[in-house]
């Protein structure tokens, strides 16, 4: 079996690099753990995805040198931003590809946090509790019905039934 | 004080004819009569009918075992357990099409959104006319009504439809389009909106919680983390399959008198290529339609809270001789998140607005077809958009959009990548005249169909109608494969009534398979 994803030293700081670029000014204190979530999003997903994505970072932070003298990890501000924004508009469908997955993995991970959903008034969890007690509470005998007849015997052809000694 | 229920089938102990990979401690050779590979709206029906019937069945799914306790408000965790590939599948074209399976007991029936529609009378009447499917229709119906009882098909309660499928509604009204309530697999879903990532209230009757839990009852036995690598056979017959235990390396081998293939349009094909079965037809893993899908997001000046009420509580039919289906389908966050090209701040600003959202999608009935190609045993779907697909999805952009504004939107964004923002319905009429090419769209699918497809004539089909794969012995196949032609509406009732008519066939020739 292939080895889980897990960022490499490149990826994570690359990736680090970017919350404030892609992330609401909100978020960037949450950086890591949105960086670590987006390494649980990609060891999930194709491995091929999650190798080009990797191979992809590394282009990332390297292709910064001519212009910048510096790795794009080391980019900050303006300059981070005007990078990212030459990769998204970027020459190849390679270079644009890679700035709208950051994107799209970055702003997914971004809205898993907990204090993100929040802020956006989304709390799932209390309401699928009350929900879930109201059905049991008020439709108990439908339900219960329900249960019974998955298990009652309804046998798709009258008289047949294979009479068989199982081990 | 009123005493809650304690639901009986789908929570508690795993039952003890539930094997997960923890079970296993080294290679296992099982019999069985029947072997089914996948858990889904196929493999599930056909395992609870055989295993009735008294037949020893084995169910072999891919995906791990969850009971509907497990099923929480982790959106991320939710999609990495139950979806393949954590829900990030493509089918290869322009523009690429994202596709979602199931990958756990229970199969996409787990993740869907609980749609359970007949197939169309016009779609059957093609079958028969066209594809040597005589009297398709009248031979479907006892299998529809008996699907119907048992997944619970009934329309929604009034007081747990939300405020965004209210809205889709008023617009479709005011738009003299027609609307109908949607009919589900569920009693009594009180809308925590979370379908698509297992329905934590239990009232989703999905194959999970229904047909699983009765063919464990009738004594199949249900093997989760198990990937099946191959079908073994001798000469053109099936003989069982081979396949290993996820997470542990183990290999399980089946001996069985009939294996069915149930894991999908995209899955099938590839299992049949890798295990040497071609069909003269030269149609296995071709044909493959896929239901594209396209959304917008209309922002309203009310608080809508659209997680709060059911999912897809109704449908715009209106468009539906042409080919197109309208619903409110509300997203979590993150996933909407994901779907926009802002960032940074501009991002921020947006999802602020969350809570005044409505997000609407539409089905369109393709008239392209794909393939799936096994490549290093491993399936890719490519698939081409046509031309006249991708005008329909662009008037049905047009036609939700004018639905939205007629029920209040003030702002709605796009599916096509770099485009403005509108605001009007004359910006919706708009856009019919500009060329927006497609390769910035974003198209999504969990409808896959017709891979194996299924018909009389072995110089056009892959399996005969009852799902045998033609020049084969003791093979079928028993999921959304079988499909000739897309059918336009929600897969899941289709698949499980056919899944059903191929249990009678079984059934019916008992001694012959048995023997």
């Amino acid at each position: 079996m292939a080895a889980a994803y897990q960022h490499s030293n490149t990826a994570r700081a690359v990736l680090r690099s970017l919350v404030p670029v892609i992330c609401p000014p909100e978020a960037i204190p949450l950086g890591d753990a949105i960086v670590a979530h987006m390494a649980l999003t990609l060891a999930a997903g194709p491995s091929a995805l999650s190798r080009g994505f990797a191979v992809g970072l590394v282009a990332y932070d390297l292709g910064a040198l001519p212009r910048h003298l510096r790795r794009a990890r080391a980019l900050t501000g303006e300059r981070a931003e005007r990078y990212y924004e030459g990769w998204l508009h970027g020459p190849t469908v390679l270079h644009r590809q890679l700035a709208r997955g950051i994107n799209q993995l970055m702003s997914l991970s971004c809205y898993e946090q907990p204090e993100m959903m929040e802020r956006v008034g989304y709390v799932p969890a209390p309401w699928i509790a009350e929900v879930t007690q109201r059905r049991l509470t008020v439709f108990r005998d439908d339900v219960r019905r329900q249960d019974a007849q998955i298990l009652a015997p309804d046998p798709l052809r009258p008289g047949v039934r294979i009479k068989r000694e199982r081990a | 004080m009123a005493v809650a229920a304690k639901p009986a089938v789908h929570e508690g102990a795993r039952p003890r004819n539930v094997f997960t990979r923890h079970d296993h401690h080294g290679d296992a050779v099982l019999d069985a009569d029947v072997v089914i590979v996948g858990s889904g709206a196929g493999g599930a029906t056909m395992a609870a009918e055989l295993a009735e019937a008294g037949f020893d069945v084995i169910v072999l799914e891919e995906g791990s075992y969850y009971q509907t306790r497990d099923f929480t408000a982790d959106t991320s965790a939710m999609s990495r357990q139950l979806y393949r590939d954590g829900g990030a599948t493509a089918a290869l074209g322009n523009p690429p099409i994202l596709y979602q399976e199931g990958r756990t007991v229970g199969g996409s029936t787990v993740i869907n959104g609980g749609m359970s529609w007949r197939t169309p009378d016009k779609v059957l009447a093609r079958w028969d006319r066209e594809l040597g499917l005589a009297g398709i229709a009248r031979d479907l119906e006892p299998y529809f009504e008996r699907v119907e009882r048992r997944i619970h098909v009934a329309p929604m309660d009034p007081e747990a439809i939300g405020t965004d499928n209210l809205l889709l509604k008023k617009g479709a009204d005011a738009m003299g389009w027609k609307v109908i309530g949607n009919l589900r697999n569920q009693v009594h879903c009180v809308g925590s909106n979370r379908c698509a990532f297992g329905c934590p209230t239990g009232a989703k009757q999905s194959a999970l919680v229904s047909y699983v839990p009765r063919a464990l009852h009738y004594g199949a036995r249900i093997y989760a983390d198990v990937r099946v690598d191959q079908i073994t056979r001798h000469g053109k017959r099936a003989t069982g399959v081979i396949g290993t235990v996820q997470g542990t390396g183990h290999r399980i081998t089946v001996r069985a008198k009939l294996v069915v293939a149930a894991c999908g349009a995209i899955h099938t094909p590839a299992l049949l290529v890798r295990s040497g079965f071609r069909s003269p037809s030269g149609q296995l893993g071709h044909n493959l339609s896929m239901h594209p899908n396209v959304k917008v997001v209309a922002i309203f000046d009310q608080a809508i809270t659209g997680w709060k009420g059911t999912h897809q509580a109704f449908q715009v039919r209106e468009f539906q001789d042409e080919g197109l289906l309208f619903a409110a389908v509300n997203l979590p966050p993150a996933i909407l998140a994901m779907s926009f090209s802002q960032r940074g701040a501009a991002l921020g600003e947006l999802m602020a607005d969350y809570d005044r959202m409505v997000t609407a999608g539409m089905l369109c009935e393709d008239t392209a077809t794909g393939r799936v190609r096994t490549i290093d045993g491993k399936p890719q779907a490519f698939y081409q958009l046509a031309d006249a697909d991708a005008a329909n999805l662009k008037r049905g952009v047009v036609l939700l959009s004018e639905l939205l504004f007629a029920a209040g939107a003030r702002r709605i964004l796009l599916p096509f990548h770099g485009a403005d923002d509108l605001y009007s319905p004359d910006d919706a009429r708009r856009l019919l005249a500009r060329d927006i090419p497609t390769r910035g769209w974003e198209v999504v699918t969990v409808h896959m169909m017709g891979t194996a497809r299924m018909g009389a004539d072995r110089a056009a089909a892959v399996t005969d109608p009852f799902g045998m794969v033609h020049d084969a012995d003791r093979l079928m196949v028993a999921d959304a494969s079988l499909f000739p032609t897309p059918i336009g509406v929600n897969p899941m009732e289709t698949i499980m009534a056919l899944s059903t008519r191929c249990a009678g066939h079984v059934i019916d020739n008992a001694g012959r398979f048995l023997s």
